[in-house]
């Protein structure tokens, strides 16, 4: 495997990116992997979906899916392959799956086959062979940060996986003509045996997208996850500017000066701790090195005639440094950070608050003003900020507590007397100011009626005054009376109340007015009750 | 017992409730609907599931009033003249003969209805709200009292043909009958099982109290109930609320402020008053009202129900002044 042949630009990659790079090499070889998916498994799924349907039974499906891992080995194979120019047909990659298939595959299919990273390490088996603690130091090393997603990916992929069988399986039974009987709303109570073979049909074709799709998307995170492990990508650089500067027959002052920029990579020695004597890794060294080494030998050559030719020492170095910083070589990944602090600096428009802001952030660091007699002190401009904290925080909790159900505040404000009871006037400064005189005058004038309706306001306001009780503007007199009927029991003054609010009613409603000398009762009965209620008597 | 005085009357009304909440155990408020509409003389709607006791309550108000009675079961295939009657062409006399339907009695039990299509639903509801009727263009008043029990099941609304707005407000009432309380409940199962009552639809237990006479006299003292203007302007701002209430899309009408103040008179004379109070007001606005408003599809979203808006409208309507 010669990096040079690579079909795509290395380079690390945020692992989303690097998904999107599986994409697209999944539908660059669509055919191919689908190909590869049928040759290694239509005999086999014909053979269990054959069996499950004949027996009705659901485990030779289940094998089937277990087995997902034995599957995705020829796919690897081919992805891998073809990435580096390599297109191996599906007989070649049944011929030689012993050489690729085997190494990892029991475990794989037991202890590690519920695995979310199954498609992300199954390199680590068969791209590098590794085996025992080699492969798990490599697995340690992969798993590194920064975070590879694999399993995201897995879950991804399974769910539209389902998603889809689910879907193409509604599609057809929406088209299928009646007569077949296929049933949706009795799907899950009773299967034919056209159900069940149509369902594990339905699902084997959805298998045959998602699976060469989660290969190369697992196989893109990987090749990603060892890029930046292993500065593929410089590898690779420093591989092209070796052979262009042995082509030019010159260039060790370049070479210097890379090797001096190579020693900067990121952690090309780390990746090579838990390194195997990978095939992949191999395939590249072999690559690799021979160019290196000559550019070494050039560098030695060409260290020899700087001495001589001291005028082209700055070209090569030029040369090497516009290929790094070319658009092609290395990140393509542009990131822009404003931090508040500096668009702050950086705006001209400044309102009160904005300087208010600025200094309290600024206020360690930009001591310049501190001698200006009209500058705000720090700790001035601190403790406004604060302030200004407290009371959002404050507000935010009031408003919380306010719409919280029976409120914090309204359970402290307790019930408030509406200004409406029964049709009467309940605010307390409405009342005259000597209650007994103005009760005689209207028993006087005869108005039964007005005397009533003041004995009863004035019942009414003192109880509220005393035992507030929730009544609202709807309140009628008997609601009252069963509020405070609740609230007293039967006390002396909710007797009074009833015999009050009786002849009331009598009065009001039923135009028979009370007798003269039975509402002079009710006021000489809340002349004895009304002090218990205030300390003091009817004025 | 026909009743003379206003006591007399609400004795006689206490009387027919005790018999009825004899045999209908743990649903008071019912039976005392019930009675406030047999004597005001309007249509009652009563939904609940079923085996509450409807078909039971009506059973037992014909046997305790000595009224005649009739059921209905109202299917998809009942047509109109299945409830009003029919000619017939008799064969032996050569001539046409009138049949008269279930319609021509006291107390008529419709049961499910709306299962029935519209055109027979129409059918009863033209009864119900001329109280005559005419079959091949000869026309027959009905016996006073006429008052039609209507059934219908909140729960089982497949194949059912729900009663237009404009019909519903033929109703007076609209009963809600729900499980009884645990407490009457347990007395109902100790009462069957001890034979004390009977374990089927079986009112002839009962006593009658009074006939068709005492009943139109207890509506003609009903009518005598004083019923002073400020509350009539106390019904009317309530009605009218529910027209400008954000929550209802439909509020009640005139003939809803007409029903809830013949129905408050009546209210007071099972109470023992010659006059209306608010009180009697609030008492008969939900089952006057619940049936005649519509509620939005927001409230219905926040949770609202038409209950709830009408015991909003009550506490929030300033009762009346005088």
């Amino acid at each position: 495997m010669d990096l040079n042949r690579i079909n795509a630009r290395l380079a690390p990659r945020s692992c989303w990116q690097a998904v999107d790079f599986g994409t697209r090499l999944y539908r660059r070889w669509w055919r191919q992997g689908a190909l590869v998916w049928l040759v290694f498994t239509a005999l086999p799924f014909a053979l269990l979906a054959g069996y499950g349907a004949a027996t009705r039974s659901v485990w030779p499906m289940l094998v089937f899916w277990w087995l997902k891992p034995l599957w995705e080995r020829p796919l690897l194979a081919f992805y891998s392959r073809a990435l580096f120019g390599d297109y191996p047909s599906p007989w070649t990659l049944l011929r030689t799956f012993r050489s690729y298939g085997v190494n990892g595959l029991a475990g794989q299919l037991t202890w590690r086959r519920l695995s979310p990273m199954r498609g992300f390490l199954t390199g680590v088996w068969q791209l590098e062979g590794s085996k025992g603690d080699k492969a798990s130091g490599r697995l340690s090393v992969l798993l590194r940060p920064p975070s590879q997603r694999a399993g995201t990916l897995t879950l991804t992929v399974l769910t539209l996986e389902h998603l889809m069988t689910v879907a193409l399986v509604v599609l057809a039974i929406t088209l299928v003509p009646w007569q077949f009987n296929l049933e949706f709303s009795v799907w899950f109570q009773e299967q034919s045996r056209l159900q069940w073979a149509f369902a594990n049909l339905a699902w084997y074709l959805v298998l045959m997208v998602t699976e060469p799709l989660y290969v190369a998307t697992s196989f893109a995170l990987y090749l990603n996850q060892r890029t930046w492990l292993e500065g593929w990508d410089l590898q690779l650089g420093l591989t092209r500017i070796g052979e262009r500067r042995r082509r030019a027959g010159r260039g060790g002052a370049a070479l210097l000066v890379l090797l001096a920029l190579f020693s900067a990579a990121p952690h090309p020695a780390e990746a090579q701790a838990g390194q195997p004597e990978s095939r992949l890794k191999r395939d590249a060294a072999q690559s690799l090195l021979p160019p290196v080494e000559s550019g070494r030998s050039d560098f030695s050559r060409d260290n020899g005639a700087t001495e001589s030719a001291s005028t082209d020492k700055d070209a090569p170095k030029q040369q090497a440094l516009d290929l790094l910083a070319s658009d092609t070589f290395m990140p393509f990944e542009e990131r822009q950070d404003r931090r508040l602090r500096e668009s702050l600096r950086d705006d001209d428009n400044d309102s009160w608050w904005r300087d208010l802001l600025k200094k309290l952030l600024e206020r360690d660091r930009d001591n310049s003003d501190r001698d200006d007699p009209l500058s705000i002190p720090d700790t001035v401009v601190e403790g406004m900020g604060y302030l200004l904290l407290l009371v959002l925080l404050g507000v935010i909790l009031a408003l919380i507590l306010q719409r919280l159900p029976g409120g914090l505040a309204r359970r402290r404000r307790g019930p408030e007397m509406p200004v409406n009871v029964a049709g009467l006037d309940t605010r307390a400064d409405s009342l005259p100011a000597d209650l007994n005189q103005a009760l005689d005058d209207e028993l006087a004038r005869g108005d039964i009626r007005a005397a009533l309706a003041l004995l009863l306001r004035d019942g009414l306001i003192t109880l509220f005054q005393r035992h507030p009780t929730p009544l609202t503007a709807g309140a009628t007199e008997q609601d009252c009376l069963r509020a405070y009927r609740r609230l007293l029991g039967d006390a002396p003054v909710v007797a009074w109340l009833a015999d009050l609010i009786d002849a009331w009613t009598r009065t009001a409603w039923a135009h028979r007015p009370s007798d003269r000398e039975w509402v002079r009762a009710l006021r000489d009965r809340w002349g004895e009750l009304r002090p218990a209620l205030t300390g003091r008597a009817p004025s | 017992m026909t009743p003379r005085t206003i006591e007399e009357a609400a004795e006689l009304a206490n009387r027919i409730e005790t018999q009825l909440n004899q045999v209908l155990i743990g649903q008071p408020a019912v039976t005392r609907q019930v009675m406030l509409a047999l004597i005001t003389g309007g249509h009652v709607l009563i939904e609940g599931v079923p085996g509450l006791g409807k078909t039971l309550l009506a059973r037992s108000l014909a046997r305790v009033l000595e009224l005649d009675f009739q059921r209905i079961q109202f299917t998809p295939d009942l047509m109109p003249s299945d409830v009003t009657g029919h000619v017939l062409f008799d064969s032996q006399t050569g001539d046409f003969r009138v049949r008269k339907g279930p319609a021509f009695t006291n107390l008529l039990l419709a049961d499910e209805i709306n299962r029935a299509p519209a055109k027979t639903q129409a059918a009863l509801l033209e009864v119900m709200q001329e109280r005559q009727i005419t079959i091949e263009g000869e026309t027959f008043e009905l016996d006073p009292p006429f008052v039609v029990l209507a059934t219908q099941n909140p729960l089982d609304q497949e194949g059912t043909y729900p009663l237009p707005e404009a019909e519903l407000d033929r109703f007076l009432f609209k009963i809600l009958i729900d499980y009884p309380e645990l407490e009457d409940e347990t007395r109902m199962v100790e009462m069957v099982l001890d034979g004390s009552l009977p374990d089927s639809l079986d009112a002839e237990q009962l006593t009658p109290v009074t006939n068709a006479e005492g009943i139109l006299a207890l509506a003609h003292q009903a009518e005598a109930v004083i019923l002073d203007r400020a509350i009539i302007d106390y019904i009317l701002r309530l009605v009218r609320a529910t027209r400008e209430h954000p929550s209802l899309i439909q509020g009640g009408g005139p003939r809803a402020s007409i029903a809830l103040a013949r129905t408050a008179k009546t209210q007071a004379l099972l109470a023992g008053r010659d006059f209306v109070i608010p009180d009697d007001i609030k008492q008969v606005a939900p089952p006057v009202l619940r049936h005649r408003l519509r509620l939005g599809v927001d409230a219905d979203i926040e949770g609202q129900t038409v209950e709830s808006v009408l015991e909003q409208l009550l506490e929030q309507v300033e009762a009346p002044r005088q």
